[in-house]
């Protein structure tokens, strides 16, 4: 198949962007959508032009390194998919496709579709660990801990924090991405020594960032490769005022 | 306890505020479409109604519901203007192509329909609590009067809001401002409870059906008065 793609070109962190468009030729369905911009980008090596640069590490959809938005939608149109697992049989001949980066204060642009995600790390450090006594690791089974729990933590969990909730929310806010993160390891007995410093720091450092907050339109949730529900976000506001009103910091 | 300012300046707090006071407003709302439904009853009853609430409590009541709705109304729209400032801020750069899978018209609205709602309820008060526009139809004019079954002689209420909505204009802007309460709350009832965090497998999904149809419930029952005053129910 043939497309007309429009993609964010930006130099550098400080230089002016803008959209340019190319043609792409005899696309094969079989694509993946990031194989589809590598046959473009060695077409563009080969007449000495500047590649398009963009984030792809395991493309198999459990990094988190991939991310654009594609006609408006983190990750392109296909529900629970990251944009290396989305293929090109998802588009037809003579398409269209806008492509354009994560949009939002704290992720600024680097370079084309590459932004600065080291945010989303600062708020884990203020509070995405749990403590471990030194010394020998302990047993696996020391600590009991029913399916449910173990289940409902995984759901948090699967997050890889991609950031694709951040650039579907109208307003850039990174709670569906802290709220995964809080709401793992606070449904884990491991986690319960921090809980309560964790939400609060975790919280202060999102905001601190520049991430907005929460207007409940779920597009996070409908964006999210992982499909992890914004029920965390509101374990994540109460886990929040419990630490506020009474927590120890 | 952590300091109350670090506190009151996150984003969750703040929207915190914004959802406790936009409950009492509901909440608010509930009762004053009850009493707005008497005019269904007649002018004894509306005005029986009228004169308890000014009466209750040795006439303190009304003030302290007075206070509380202000202070709400603050709360509600200082948090509004802290948070909206704050999203736009967090998205400088908007998307060339954009689209959107889950928001609807009215959530991504709620600042624009909240702010012509002030307006309205501004206007709202200037006529039927401190009658300032539309004089002519204020209740607490001389020659209104309307003298109750027990001889009190009271502000002709039913007659004001009759008359009112006899004139396209007051019906009109009325309307209008009901479409946006009944858009402002079919987003917001919902979204207190997630915001609160009150949330479970269970109560959710009834939540989320039951708040859209509790707010556009409202606007329907507040419509209901001057329609039915225009198509001659009410006379």
């Amino acid at each position: 198949m043939n497309l007309r793609l429009h993609i964010w070109r930006q130099a550098g962190p400080d230089a002016a962007g803008m959209l340019k468009t190319y043609d792409v030729a005899n696309v094969s369905e079989h694509m993946s959508f990031l194989e589809m911009l590598d046959v473009l980008n060695e077409d563009l090596i080969s007449k000495n032009e500047i590649p398009i640069a963009f984030d792809h590490d395991c493309r198999e959809g459990i990094c988190g390194t991939c991310g654009m938005v594609i006609n408006g939608r983190p990750h392109g149109p296909v529900a629970k998919t990251t944009v290396c697992q989305l293929h090109m049989r998802t588009y037809k001949d003579g398409d269209e496709i806008y492509i354009e980066p994560w949009r939002a204060r704290a992720f600024p642009v680097m370079r084309d579709l590459i932004v600065d995600r080291s945010s989303f790390d600062r708020i884990i450090q203020t509070g995405g660990f749990v403590s471990v006594n030194t010394g020998n690791a302990q047993d696996g089974n020391a600590i009991p801990i029913s399916k449910k729990h173990a289940d409902h933590a995984m759901d948090a969990a699967a997050c890889i924090g991609c950031g694709a909730c951040v650039a579907a929310c109208p307003n850039s806010s990174a709670m569906l991405f802290t709220a995964a993160k809080i709401g793992h390891l606070g449904a884990l007995p491991q986690g319960q020594a921090e809980r309560s410093t964790r939400a609060m720091h975790m919280v202060m450092q999102m905001d601190a960032e520049g991430f907005g907050a929460c207007s409940n339109h779920l597009e996070c949730e409908a964006a999210c490769p992982k499909g992890i529900s914004v029920e965390f976000i509101a374990q994540m506001n109460r886990d929040y005022i419990a630490s506020a009103l009474g927590g120890k910091d | 306890m952590r300091a109350f300012g670090d506190v009151w300046r996150s984003n969750i707090f703040q929207k915190w505020v914004m959802a406790t006071t936009g409950l009492l407003l509901v909440l608010f709302l509930v009762g004053h479409l009850s009493g707005n439904l008497l005019m269904f009853l007649g002018p004894m009853h509306m005005n029986e109604y009228g004169h308890s609430l000014r009466e209750m409590l040795h006439g303190s009541a009304i003030w302290v519901v007075r206070g509380g709705l202000l202070l709400s109304f603050i709360l509600h729209i200082w948090s509004a203007i802290v948070l909206t400032r704050r999203n736009r801020m967090a998205r400088p750069d908007k998307y060339v192509k954009t689209s959107t899978l889950t928001s609807t018209l009215a959530s991504r609205s709620m600042a624009l329909s909240g702010l012509l709602m002030l307006v309205y309820v501004l206007y709202h008060l200037a006529h039927f609590t401190f009658g300032g526009v539309h004089a002519q139809f204020y209740a607490g004019q001389t020659g209104w009067e309307y003298v109750l079954a027990d001889g009190t002689v009271v502000p002709d209420v039913y007659k004001m809001v009759l008359l009112s909505f006899r004139e396209p204009l007051i019906t009109v802007l009325y309307l209008i401002s009901m479409v946006l309460l009944g858009m402002h709350l079919s987003h917001a009832v919902a979204s207190v409870f997630q915001t609160l965090g009150v949330t479970n497998k269970r109560i959710t999904p009834v939540i989320k059906i039951a708040g859209p149809l509790l707010g556009i419930g409202l606007a329907l029952g507040f419509c209901s008065v001057p329609i039915s005053i225009i198509v001659g129910l009410v006379h």
